[in-house]
């Protein structure tokens, strides 16, 4: 008995109980995403509509490239990529470095404030947005008290793209700012002062010390941002129902509609899903390249 | 402190968390179980068989009907209890699918209702989910003929018709007095007629005569239904591309959304918000629109109603159409079914008395025999004295009936983007429906 105790080393022991404490979530994460990832890559190699789906090989990846609406799809959603996440990651850490300071009163108040928008709910907030931007909203109203005509925001596919962008940007902004927040603690306040007694302004600080000792944590807010985004769905139905015609409706909203509002195709549907998990893979990897140089 | 109440904060949100998953889990698998045992020793369990489990929408409306039924038939027949639960019809349908996609279909309620429109795609792609009704006893031939084609597949009868969808023109006659009109200017007329009339309210009151919805083609679909045209051929082939009635319907939307006659609004909220806040001088839509109307009672004795303009120069152009409008399903997973089959057939298919009831909610009968009783011709105040229901029946027979097949939310989400491009960009109408051809076609295609 106690030779078998000693057989076992002190750093084997704390290994095999590392590996107890994984077990559970890894367990956890096979079952509950691999096993259905697995599932959905089968399904999307089958064909027909409603519960009458036969194997058909790639044809439903082959049926993607002739899709215009996947296209459009594909187009709105890199649009909000494109646009949604530099503005709203620039703006997020402009706003922690400002909340950082020592200095400022209210601090809490301020951070709560910027964070509360993402206690709210999708579809609520999306709701209430509509609400604003409606013909006789709050917007309109506004702008009719400056004298300027009212604008048909969810008629014309610009403006309601806009209304979207500016949507995800009040909802996330507050969430990336967190994440902002928490790795500027990690940084010395000494650093500071000691640029600022080498005569470094507020400006060159900010790009000097804050931006690159931050670079892991805007890594890993891109890569989630880049993440949410092209999995937009909340928005996409609540706020604009894809419209004016399909021009803001992203691909999750068009997987969704495949599904339950046109006549369902769920292959068509999984292979759909499946190029945005490529896609989410592809552009996490090229921006784990560029950002991560350690 | 703070830390300290922020765990013990987090925590009992965790557990909560934790225990309401456990609890929906524990349900679920008591649910299966039940069902189980009720399909394999049915017999001895008597008090499950009398319960009826029923899926549907709107209190007022709906689910008044069905408990109403349900009391009438116990209170004539056997006890019968029914167990309701609340759900959009959107919400159904999902449910639908997912339960059949997961092939447990004892998860199915006994009954449900299903919008009139969604029919054909369900029966096509999910047989599995109906109970085919052709021989339960039930006298089909006494519903509104074009009402229960929606529930026929192939001459085989799958739903219950219930609530009538028949369009009607829901008129503010104080504003057409404004204009100098009244509501029999707006009667039997055609769409050129009514255009021009449109403009002069326009003129004078400074109101549209319109607000629709953006991006929903329902009154595009009710034109075209007025003359039993479709969005698809007898084959099930689409008829988009070339289709003239479409074509002259897109152009009289489009020229009235330039003029300003009609207002597209932005959601469903703000179409009823301007029914009820004056902002607009009818609308048309199926008769179930009343119930949002009549909410506004200070307008009492302010609206009128009337039928739909018809389409100049279609052969079988008609005043009449539909929109909307529902039918019960009895599922594949009714434990009772001779039993269910005659709480139909004694109350939706056979009781002037339960239709007589159920008006007081505007909810209309598609069942002959119910239009003949003498509460449809009471009149009503709200509509200045009207007998709106005897009219509205009389409406619902005159309706043509059109092919809606099993790609109808396809074809109908294909021409509300052709319609919105053509309206608010200005884009050439034939090549519009020439894409929204090609994209149902895509869509029905492997």
């Amino acid at each position: 008995m106690k030779t078998g105790k000693k057989s076992m080393t002190l750093e084997k022991k704390k290994s095999l109980t590392g590996w107890g404490f994984l077990l559970p979530a890894t367990l956890l994460i096979c079952w509950m995403n691999f096993y259905p990832m697995i599932q959905a890559f089968i399904l999307s190699l089958k064909s027909g509509m409603g519960v009458n789906l036969s194997f058909s090989g790639f044809s439903n990846y082959t049926r993607i490239l002739s899709d215009s609406t996947f296209k459009q799809c594909l187009f709105n959603t890199i649009f909000y990529l494109i646009i949604q996440v530099p503005v709203m990651l620039v703006l997020a850490l402009a706003l922690a470095s400002m909340l950082n300071n020592k200095d400022l009163r209210f601090k809490g108040v301020f951070r709560t404030a910027i964070f509360l928008p993402c206690a709210t709910s999708l579809v609520s907030y999306s709701m209430i947005f509509r609400s604003m931007f409606a013909n006789d909203g709050l917007v309109n109203t506004i702008l009719k008290g400056f004298g300027i005509a009212p604008v048909g925001w969810f008629a014309n596919a610009w403006t309601a793209r806009l209304i979207i962008v500016l949507a995800l940007i009040w909802r996330w902004t507050g969430y990336n700012m967190v994440f902002y927040l928490a790795g500027l603690q990690n940084i010395e306040y000494s650093v500071y002062e000691a640029a600022r007694i080498d005569g470094a302004g507020p400006v060159q600080s900010f790009f000097k010390i804050t931006v690159p000792l931050l670079k892991p944590t805007i890594l890993m807010t891109t890569i989630m941002s880049t993440n949410g985004t092209l999995q937009l769905f909340d928005e996409s139905m609540n706020l604009t129902s894809g419209g004016p015609g399909k021009s803001t409706m992203s691909l999750s909203h068009y997987i969704y509609s495949t599904s339950f509002v046109q006549s369902p195709r769920f292959g068509y549907a999984a292979a759909m899903s499946i190029i945005i998990l490529v896609m989410v893979a592809v552009l996490a990897v090229i921006q784990m390249k560029v950002g991560d140089k350690r | 402190m703070k830390r300290k109440i922020m765990a013990v904060m987090l925590v009992s949100a965790m557990t909560l968390s934790l225990t309401a998953c456990g609890g929906k889990n524990g349900g679920g698998d008591g649910a299966g179980t039940n069902s189980e045992a009720v399909s394999t020793v049915a017999e001895s369990v008597s008090g499950d068989k009398d319960t009826l489990k029923v899926w549907c929408w709107d209190p007022n409306f709906n689910i008044y009907a069905i408990e109403k039924a349900a009391e009438l038939y116990s209170a004539d027949y056997e006890g019968l209890n029914v167990e309701i639960s609340e759900m959009p019809s959107a919400d159904i349908e999902t449910k639908l699918t997912t339960i059949v996609s997961s092939g447990d279909l004892s998860l199915l309620p006994d009954v449900f209702l299903m919008q009139d429109n969604s029919f054909q795609k369900y029966v096509q792609n999910y047989p599995d989910i109906f109970t085919d009704l052709t021989d339960s006893g039930i006298d089909f031939s006494q519903f509104a003929e074009a009402k229960a084609a929606y529930s026929t597949v192939d001459g085989r009868h799958m739903g219950i018709p219930f609530d009538n969808g028949a369009a009607i023109n829901c008129m503010r006659t104080d504003i057409l007095e404004q204009a100098g009109f009244t509501l029999d200017d707006f009667t039997d007329i055609t769409w050129s007629d009514y255009m021009e009339k449109a403009k002069v309210i326009k003129e004078k009151t400074g109101l549209p005569i319109l607000t629709v919805q953006a991006g929903a083609p329902d009154i595009i679909m009710m034109m075209m239904q007025s003359c039993g045209a479709s969005l698809f051929n007898k084959d099930g082939s689409v008829n988009i591309e070339g289709n003239d009635i479409l074509k002259q319907c897109m152009e009289i939307y489009s020229s009235m959304v330039k003029d300003g006659t009609i207002l597209e609004v932005t959601d469903g909220d703000q179409y009823i918000a301007s029914l009820n806040n004056g902002s607009v001088a009818s609308t048309i839509n199926g008769c179930w629109i009343m119930a949002s109307v009549i909410a506004q009672e200070n307008q009492s004795g302010n609206w009128g109603i009337t039928n739909l303009p018809r389409l100049d120069g279609v052969a079988d152009a008609t005043n009449y159409s539909n929109n909307g409008g529902s039918s019960w399903v009895i599922t594949s997973n009714c434990k009772n079914k001779d039993k269910v089959f005659d709480f139909f057939k004694n109350t939706f298919a056979g009781s002037t008395e339960f239709y007589d009831d159920i008006i007081s909610k505007g909810a209309l009968a598609t069942w002959a025999p119910a239009g003949k009783s003498e509460a449809y011709a009471e009149k009503s105040e709200f509509f200045g004295g009207q007998e709106i229901y005897s009219m509205i029946v009389d409406f619902a027979t005159k309706t043509p009936s059109n092919y809606t097949g099993p790609f109808y939310y396809d074809a109908r989400d294909a021409v509300g983007i052709a319609l919105s491009n053509v309206a608010q960009q200005g884009a050439d109408p034939e090549s519009e429906m020439k894409e929204a051809q090609s994209a149902v076609e895509f869509n029905m295609g492997n």
